[in-house]
């Protein structure tokens, strides 16, 4: 305990319906929550947020480089910020190496050329288009 | 001689029903442990989403979402969770029966209700019995995926928003343990409320008062449906798992059964062949005195 207190150490944890995606020592995560991005490092106060789409970064894995950074594409879902760790529950979880970019355009470029009617899907297809975006931001990230 | 031949033959096809089925134990085995692991690896996200519920309602959120509002049932949906094949002991009837027995129920209520079936053997038994079904799923097999249930999820909840539905129920095998699982109906809608934390939570430290980005209902709203996908989707987990156990168990006996059937034929079919040398060989001895004579 003590030497994690020295090397400012937190807990990261991804958890998806069928599995738990990651589960490290690190220097600090940066999440996306809704309305943009919050890094937590060690000490951080107490929080619950909602996650939009988008990459969380962990930075300064335990046995790696100290700005080596982890990327990994969450689709929405929940953080739990408390005792320094930091618990992500998501339905979806695709490390950022492991996208299939070249997919992940094709996807962006149908959600943005079809039509949609009316508010909701209008607002469905919003939603979506954001997603994509995000999961190609994160695939060249990764690159 | 026609008789000992039969009893071989019969010994012989018992003796590769015996292989079969012993062989159907040991994929049994194997998917069981895929099944289970998988089950287990998905008990965090459950376990996780219901710490965050806890402390969003000790923050004293106040509860009011369309999923925990409790209706008069007036229009009810039952999921039935069978498997694709038999060969499992009563794994099926058993939920068939469960299934027959809610549905009678509602029946006898004057409810109507949506029935929607997993499983080739729920849906021809169903069937038989003269049940309409509205929906059949065939796809899930000892690996359900959470991608695959999402949808189904997602229509209940839209068809219980919208009030089309005023309950659902799922009729599955529940998984206590390998020594034990029961057919069950389980009420996943309208949800239960959210509790509190138990004692030991609230003895942490005093700064453990969370803050909630946006706000506690904003994200109890997202939360809710989330908590109903997985606890919709630990159904299909449970009943993977205990399909395999099923069939596992009941390939097992029918091994044993098989080992039990040989050995008797095994007796029947040397006492057959002993009586018919010792015929033979009276035959044999009658000749030679008549011959002496």
């Amino acid at each position: 305990m003590a030497d994690q207190k020295n090397s400012g150490a937190i807990r990261c944890v991804i958890v998806t319906p069928e599995t738990t995606g990651l589960d490290t020592q690190c220097r600090s995560v940066t999440l996306p929550l809704f309305d943009g991005g919050r890094g937590v490092a060690r000490g951080h106060a107490p929080f619950i947020g909602r996650l939009g789409a988008g990459e969380v970064r962990v930075k300064g894995e335990q046995g790696g480089a100290a700005d080596a950074v982890r990327g990994v594409f969450v689709e929405g879902g929940f953080v739990e910020v408390s005792h320094d760790t930091v618990t992500v529950i998501t339905q979806r979880a695709i490390p950022a190496e492991k996208i299939d970019i070249a997919a992940a355009r094709a996807d962006l470029e149908k959600l943005t050329s079809t039509k949609a009617v009316g508010d909701e899907a209008l607002a469905a297809r919003h939603k979506a288009a954001d997603a994509a975006r995000a999961l190609v931001r994160a695939a060249g990230r990764g690159r | 001689m026609a008789k000992a031949r039969a009893l071989d033959r019969r010994r012989r096809s018992v003796r590769n029903i015996r292989k079969i089925t012993r062989t159907m134990e040991l994929i049994a085995t194997a998917r069981f442990k895929k099944a289970m692991d998988r089950s287990v690896a998905a008990r965090d996200y459950t376990k996780q989403l219901a710490k965050i519920m806890g402390n969003i309602a000790q923050a004293g959120a106040s509860v009011t979402h369309p999923l925990l509002a409790v209706r008069p049932t007036q229009r009810a949906a039952v999921l039935v969770l069978t498997g694709n094949r038999g060969l499992c002991g009563g794994y099926n009837s058993n939920v068939v029966r469960q299934s027959v027995a809610l549905l009678g129920q509602w029946k006898s209520e004057r409810v109507a209700a949506n029935v929607a079936v997993s499983g080739k053997r729920g849906i021809s038994a169903l069937k038989f019995r003269g049940v309409d079904i509205a929906e059949t799923y065939t796809t899930f097999e000892d690996k359900p995926e959470f991608a695959a249930v999402a949808p189904i999820g997602q229509a209940y909840l839209a068809a219980y928003a919208a009030g089309e539905i005023d309950r659902l129920d799922v009729v599955y095998t529940r998984f206590h343990g390998i020594a034990k699982q029961e057919a069950v109906a389980e009420m996943l809608l309208p949800l239960a409320a959210p509790q509190a934390s138990d004692a030991p939570a609230k003895a942490e430290l005093a700064s453990d008062a969370y803050d909630f980005y946006p706000s506690a209902e904003t994200i109890l709203e997202e939360i809710l449906p989330a908590s109903f996908l997985s606890r919709l989707f630990k159904c299909f987990l449970d009943a993977a798992v205990s399909e395999q156990v099923a069939r596992m168990v009941a390939m097992k006996a029918a091994t044993e059964n098989a080992g039990g059937l040989i050995k008797s034929l095994s007796r029947q079919y040397n006492r057959a062949r002993q009586s018919q040398i010792t015929g033979e060989i009276m035959e044999i001895l009658g000749g030679v005195e008549a011959l002496k004579k």
